[in-house]
């Protein structure tokens, strides 16, 4: 088992090494002028170019700068923002509450909303409930998720005010109410994947041979459904869930933006169109790492619980 | 990325005694009719539609549905319907762009990979492995970050995004084909290595590569929504279903069709590609496993138990 993770440890250390240097190259990939970028278009004297060069370390070759990135980022530091004046850091500290408790809650409601709906489909499978919830969660897997959340905030924010159209609360439990409807929008994208998986594992389950003797037991199907076929259904729906948080911090950026949560997101796009190097790359790297720590961590519980897979 | 293998229920329009390999059952050619009819909508735009899709009118800016305007008009004008279908041509259109870069870098790359194995396929695999390393619009928001904004560089980038996917595949089928007697045949008459993969293994895997095609299609469109939508992709004026849905929601009181309508126009797009995916799926690989449901098993016990 130790050597199992030893081996995945290292395996990702040399592909998050690959995704830096990616991450890097491309987003230098066409000659732009990021001084152009701090200074939003002013002109400047070229002693004060040559001083910002300085400070950001334009003045150096590229594979300079990849070093210095980062080995700053080893340590934890991921440079200063072109065009905010304050660090990466700062920018992220201050912004990732909101964007985790904006995918937590919406990892739990498409949770919530999925199983149910999977074991629904199951228990009649084939039938015309199984077909329409099928659908249901197609059109939702077929609306992008920023529709969803339009049309969320029309009917829940605009007409009915029930909840806030935009805007986030100061503290988290005030968030709470700033992100149900993104969370919700979030989460039905989510809805059709997992569901579909409750549906194929519980219909397995459901035709074992130990339902049957509970059955013939004399237990009552509600129960052997709920108690006993469940848990043996739902782990790995959570693995495919736990998985799916990679696509979900992408949606947030969505969500996000169509809600003006102030997340990560925002930042993050704003970056993009400004060609600020430094919060591009911080939050891309951030990200990437948090994806591939969650894929880590389901691969070391899936090898705890199945242990053919170490062989591998 | 998923697959709605068996949702719908692909019954054969004319029953024949052969079930198995129906290409036209009644989802298919619903969904394909439908695409049908929004293709020949974008293409012959100009002619179905009086109005331009940039020219500006303040008149009628914001105007509700109504016989001049069927789905009203936007802020400074232009009719929403005539901008859907010329909206739908930039939309497909990149979409088509997406898949034919990501078809055309992946398939070699995994033939390649599958028909040489060793060092070609532990590169390429890598590769891969890193590509995929990111969730995908991320990737797509680094490659924008330096190509710079815009419709061009948004397909390159999602183009280069859907490459693995399609190399891992391409690569799996090359493995199954290439031990196959054909090969050993072409081989065996001196046939140079590209003339086997492309002439002999390639069309014997275009089946399933079609079947990955039209999922990546509607994924594509979802994708490159996504990016006009952050304003990364299709710049206005151009219309674009992702760029028009980010300029209505500013109006969502005023007119709520500027994003809805080309909102529920992806969905249609989506969902019907969706469907011809299923249907291909089940026309070519028409075996599945199917699990009789509990209740059958029940019954089927019980009157074995009563015989």
């Amino acid at each position: 088992m130790i050597k199992f993770i030893a081996k995945r440890i290292l395996q990702l250390i040399l592909i998050l090494f690959a995704a830096s240097v990616i991450i890097f190259c491309m987003v230098r990939i066409t000659p732009s002028d990021p001084v152009a970028s701090m200074t939003q278009g002013r002109r400047i004297t070229p002693e004060t170019r040559a001083a910002l060069e300085k400070e950001y370390y334009l003045d150096r070759s590229l594979p300079e700068q990849y070093v210095i990135w980062i080995t700053n980022a080893l340590q934890g530091d991921l440079g200063d923002s072109f065009s905010h004046r304050q660090s990466v850091n700062s920018l992220i500290a201050g912004r990732l509450p909101t964007t985790i408790q904006l995918v937590l809650m919406s990892a739990v409601l498409a949770l919530v909303i999925a199983i149910p709906v999977g074991i629904i489909s199951a228990v009649k499978m084939n039938s015309i409930t199984d077909r329409l919830l099928s659908i249901f969660t197609l059109i939702f897997v077929a609306s992008p998720v920023f529709l969803t959340a339009i049309i969320l905030m029309l009917v829940f924010a605009l007409h009915l005010q029930w909840f806030p159209s935009f805007g986030s609360g100061g503290s988290w439990m005030e968030n709470f109410r700033y992100l149900v409807l993104p969370s919700l929008a979030l989460g039905l994208n989510m809805v059709a994947l997992i569901s579909r998986i409750t549906r194929s594992n519980m219909i397995e389950q459901l035709n074992s041979n130990y339902a049957m003797t509970a059955l013939a037991k004399g237990i009552p199907y509600w129960k052997v459904v709920l108690k006993h076929c469940l848990k043996n259904a739902v782990i790995p729906v959570i693995t495919v869930a736990s998985i799916q948080i990679g696509s979900m911090i992408v949606g947030a950026v969505l969500v996000e933006n169509v809600f003006a949560l102030g997340g990560l997101g925002d930042v993050l796009i704003e970056g993009v169109k400004a060609a600020d190097y430094p919060v591009v790359q911080g939050i891309v790297l951030m990200m990437v790492v948090v994806f591939l720590l969650i894929n880590l961590l389901v691969d070391i519980a899936y090898a705890a619980i199945d242990p053919r897979i170490r062989l591998e | 990325m998923m697959k709605f293998a068996g949702i719908f229920w692909h019954k054969p329009l004319i029953r024949s005694k052969k079930q198995e390999g129906v290409l036209f059952t009644v989802p298919m050619i619903l969904s394909a009719a439908v695409l049908a009819l929004l293709v020949l909508c974008c293409i012959f735009a100009p002619i179905i539609s009086p109005y331009s899709p940039t020219e500006q009118n303040l008149a009628d800016s914001l105007a509700l549905p109504s016989f001049r305007h069927l789905l009203g008009a936007d802020r400074v004008g232009r009719d929403l319907l005539t901008r859907l279908f010329y909206g739908g041509r930039t939309t497909l259109l990149s979409a088509v762009g997406v898949v034919a870069l990501s078809v055309v870098i992946g398939v070699p790359l995994g033939l390649i990979s599958g028909y040489y194995g060793g060092l070609a396929d532990t590169i390429i695999g890598r590769i891969c492995d890193v590509v995929l390393s990111f969730p995908s619009l991320l990737l797509a928001f680094v490659l924008v970050a330096g190509f710079g904004r815009g419709m061009f560089s948004a397909v390159v980038a999602l183009g280069i995004v859907y490459v693995p996917m399609l190399t891992r595949l391409v690569r799996s089928l090359t493995l199954v084909e290439k031990n196959k007697t054909y090969v050993e045949a072409a081989t065996s008459i001196g046939y140079s290595d590209s003339r086997i993969m492309f002439r002999h293994i390639l069309p014997n895997c275009v089946s399933t590569i079609s079947v990955q095609i039209t999922l990546d299609l509607a994924y594509a469109i979802l994708d490159m929504a996504s990016l006009s939508f952050l304003g990364l992709g299709v710049q206005p004026p151009t219309a674009d279903w992702g760029a028009m849905l980010d300029e209505g929601r500013n109006f969502l009181l005023q007119n709520p069709f500027l994003a809805l309508a080309p909102g529920i126009a992806i969905i249609i797009t989506v969902v019907s590609l969706n469907i011809c995916s299923d249907g291909l799926h089940q026309y070519f690989e028409p075996v599945q496993r199917k699990l009789p449901s509990f209740k059958k098993v029940e019954k089927r016990k019980a009157k074995e138990t009563a015989a």
